[in-house]
């Protein structure tokens, strides 16, 4: 049962790592959907390179880089070129999906390190995890900096005449998205499940994708977004610990997707628009253009 | 700060030149103001205001001039430089984010804001400068819950928060209430007591550029077209140094002999996008040969009893009967052919489909009538006469029919969409906001359409914000306020005043609904 919670706690640490990635990019009012991508990219690198060095640092430094650049590319499409963001992001899972594959493939097999040691009993990027919610929240809440990102994402025309530099504030929370999203790729790969296989995220990139929806881009609705899942998703790879005998695992497996999907649904009502819209940032998804 | 220094302009303007492919927005424009100056510029939509305006809030670069402010010449990358040079910039569609409190409006930028916000210091600071002009707002309310005047307000205290010493207001009294409008000029006044240069940009409200400007400056074209002294002007030559040539300012009103009614509408309930009731009960009836004003601000039900009355949202109760027959449930196709005929407010959005010629854009109207559809095949040479003949009625400036519906401008646009309405000879006019955003001669224009469709015998719903509108040519007008009227007032006894006040929800006795 302990491990049972530990592991859940760590598989909820990568949700909330790549969501709040996401997060920090959809307030600026960029929408990265392929979280999934960047993910893969961060965890397949940084697999190879800690594999390769037998360095942790190097490996999680790697995956960061890469998420990084990535973010970088699209706000750089999306901020500069104006590009469709969707397009972009999609462009990012296939090009990960495809390109990871081709390079992982010849590592296929388990880490082979010692593992990263817990600490207090739960993986230390549950502490990270926390942490990044708690300064996320207060940057975004509590300073001059958070309200201009969060402007941006509202209005960007507003920005730009309050004398901010709309473009640079996307560009930066975008790559910081791309950091955050690598670093959660990382995390599976070299900790929660050192092993590296064909297509091993399945999905998980999108459910970050669609907590941040489901957290009505709050940090803290976000981390407890996050805890749900990954127990849920925990819960569906060894269902017998917690309820023997009730349903097979693959059924499990989809609940996730399940819930993920009515949630989506019922948030694109018009009731729920009506009732609780203002928390979406107005301008998610559309590029900027001085008029 | 002694009197020479007041004397010195704090911002001039030289030959400020700026070119756009195929046009010359800003042609050597030269200008200046002094603190404690109001100076209005004047000018037609296209005259280059915007473009101007642009330039001295940084936005747009120009591609010649130069800008002084204080005698020292500068350069505006962006909105950051200007606003470090003291200019702050009150926008006719408010530049504030509207899912933020006041309070957060008003620092955002704000370079001493704190990393961390200190937005207690910095609500001391604003409510100082409140009291010092006479503003009262809600620091913690949000930007969307805040009426028109309110969110001005919000934008002025912002600027003059970040230590704006010249404000520029554009198209300051639109979209306000008489009686915000009043409150406005008063603090703008005491605004300029207390030596901030201010320059309003104004299109149409000429009264107000002569009641509060010292100095007017007119663009036509680009250029600078006359320089005066705001006590040597009348309304009557402004008008004229704007257009070009003389403008009749009062459309002729026509009084005739009402006829049957068209319109009968009863007790009529409509809900908004946001579930609440937008529209309360209304009743009323507009006869033939007549104008019906609805007189309000934006939001308090216009948009949805429209929408009702038009087939595009179904009333929660309450009875619509046109010429006789109940249309209440009848789809809009239905309402057309008993004689509606509907001008909507967004003529980009719903009035037209730009990427539609002329022909295709008059044929919305007229696609379902046998004439011009043929078992299903449109007879697109009828259409293409006819619409040929309506730009010759209606004054179009177009190369042809033939040119898409994107490339004309605003007022020529509203001509083509208001040909193929009136030209069906409909019952019932609905016309909403019809002359919103169009200059003068245009805007004469519509309204004079408008007045020969009532001597026609139609009947006519008239939707405005501009009260000066709706007294010029309406035969009853209808305050409404939060989704009822306020009271049907004969033309006769509807004196602005009144009016202004039962638009805030007060009745004709005064009395707070």
């Amino acid at each position: 049962m302990l491990e049972f919670i530990t592991r859940s706690l760590d598989a909820s640490m990568i949700f909330t790592l790549a969501a709040l990635g996401e997060l920090i990019g959809q307030r600026s009012g960029i929408l990265n959907v392929g979280v999934e991508g960047v993910m893969l990219f961060g965890a397949t690198l940084g697999f190879i390179v800690a594999q390769t060095t037998g360095s942790y640092v190097l490996g999680f430094l790697t995956a960061v880089l890469i998420g990084g650049i990535i973010g970088l590319l699209h706000a750089a499409f999306s901020v500069v070129l104006g590009g469709d963001q969707v397009v972009s992001g999609m462009g990012i899972w296939i090009v990960g999906f495809g390109l990871t594959t081709y390079i992982g493939s010849p590592y296929t097999g388990p880490l082979g390190m010692e593992r990263i040691p817990a600490v207090l009993g739960v993986s230390p990027f549950f502490f990270v995890g926390v942490l990044l919610v708690l300064i996320t929240w207060f940057v975004l809440q509590k300073t001059s900096l958070g309200l201009a990102i969060r402007s941006v994402g509202e209005n960007p025309a507003v920005a730009e005449v309050s004398g901010i530099k709309v473009a640079r504030l996307r560009i930066l929370c975008e790559t910081v998205a791309g950091m955050l999203m690598g670093l959660a790729g990382a995390v599976y790969a070299l900790n929660y499940n050192p092993v590296w296989n064909y297509n091993f995220l399945m999905g998980w990139g999108f459910i970050a994708l669609a907590l941040v929806f489901f957290s009505m881009w709050n940090p803290w609705f976000l981390l407890g977004g996050a805890l749900l899942f990954g127990t849920m998703w925990q819960l569906s790879l060894n269902p017998e610990m917690v309820l023997p005998g009730v349903l097979s695992r693959y059924i499990w497996r989809t609940v996730p997707f399940i819930v993920t999907s009515i949630a989506l649904v019922l948030m694109s009502t018009p009731w729920f628009r009506t009732r609780w819209g203002a928390a979406r940032p107005q301008a998610l998804g559309l590029p900027y253009e001085k008029d | 700060m002694t009197q020479e220094e007041k004397s010195q302009p704090v911002l001039s303007a030289r030959g400020i030149t700026k070119r756009f492919p195929g046009v010359v927005a800003n042609d050597g424009i030269d200008f200046d103001i002094r603190p404690g100056e109001i100076h209005a510029i004047l000018g037609e939509n296209g005259a280059g205001k915007t473009t101007l305006m642009n330039i001295l809030f940084g936005l747009y670069q120009p591609d010649e001039g130069e800008i002084y402010i204080h005698g020292e010449k500068v350069e505006f990358k962006s909105p950051l430089d200007a606003i470090e040079h003291g200019i702050g910039m009150v926008h006719q569609h408010r530049k504030l984010v509207e899912a933020h409190t006041v309070l957060e409006n008003i620092v955002l930028g704000h370079p001493h804001a704190g990393t961390i916000l200190n937005l207690r210091r910095a609500e001391q600071e604003v409510r100082k400068l409140c009291e010092e002009y006479g503003f009262k707002v809600d620091f913690r309310a949000k930007v969307w819950q805040l009426s028109e005047g309110e969110k001005q307000m919000v934008e002025i205290l912002k600027a003059l928060y970040r230590g704006a010493k010249i404000l520029i207001l554009d198209e300051p009294t639109s979209a306000l209430t008489p009686v915000e409008t009043r409150l406005l000029l008063d603090s703008v006044q005491a605004m300029a007591k207390k030596d901030l240069a201010i320059v309003p940009f104004i299109t149409h409200k000429l009264p107000i550029v002569l009641e509060i400007s010292d100095r007017v400056t007119v663009l036509r074209k680009g250029k600078v077209v006359a320089r005066l002294e705001t006590r040597h002007a009348t309304e009557k030559s402004l008008a004229r140094e704007m257009v070009g040539r003389d403008v009749l300012f009062r459309v002729e009103r026509q009084e005739v002999e009402p006829g049957k009614p068209v319109l009968e509408v009863e007790d009529l309930v409509v809900q908004s996008d946001k579930g609440f009731l937008a529209v309360e009960g209304v009743s009323f009836t507009i006869r033939e040969g007549e104008i019906f004003g609805l007189a309000g601000v934006s939001g308090n039900g216009q948009q949805e009893l429209v929408e009702a009355l038009a087939g595009l949202r179904k009333p929660v109760s309450g009875r619509i009967v046109l010429d006789g027959v109940d249309v209440t449930h009848l789809p809009p196709l239905e309402r057309w052919k008993t004689g509606l005929g509907y001008i909507p407010a967004d003529r980009i959005h719903m009035g037209s489909i730009g990427d539609f010629t002329l022909v295709e854009n008059v044929l919305l109207n007229y696609y379902f009538d046998q004439e011009y559809n043929r078992g299903g095949i449109l007879d697109y040479r009828k259409a293409r006469q006819m619409t040929e003949q309506l730009i010759e009625e209606f004054n179009v400036a177009t190369p042809g029919p033939d040119v898409l519906g994107r490339n004309l401008s605003g007022g020529n646009l509203q001509k083509v969409i208001l040909a193929r309405v009136l030209s069906r000879r409909p019952r019932l006019v609905i016309a909403d906001l019809p002359s919103q955003g169009l200059d003068v001669g245009a805007t004469e224009f519509v309204r004079n359409k408008l007045v020969e469709a009532k001597v026609n015998g139609a009947a006519v719903l008239l939707i405005s914000e501009d009260l000066d509108e709706i007294l010029d040519i309406s035969d009853w007008v209808a305050p409404i306020y939060e989704g009822r009227f306020m009271g049907i007032v004969p033309a006769a006894e509807a004196e602005r005043e009144k009016i202004g006040v039962m638009m805030a929800g007060y009745n004709a006795e005064g009395v707070a609904q």
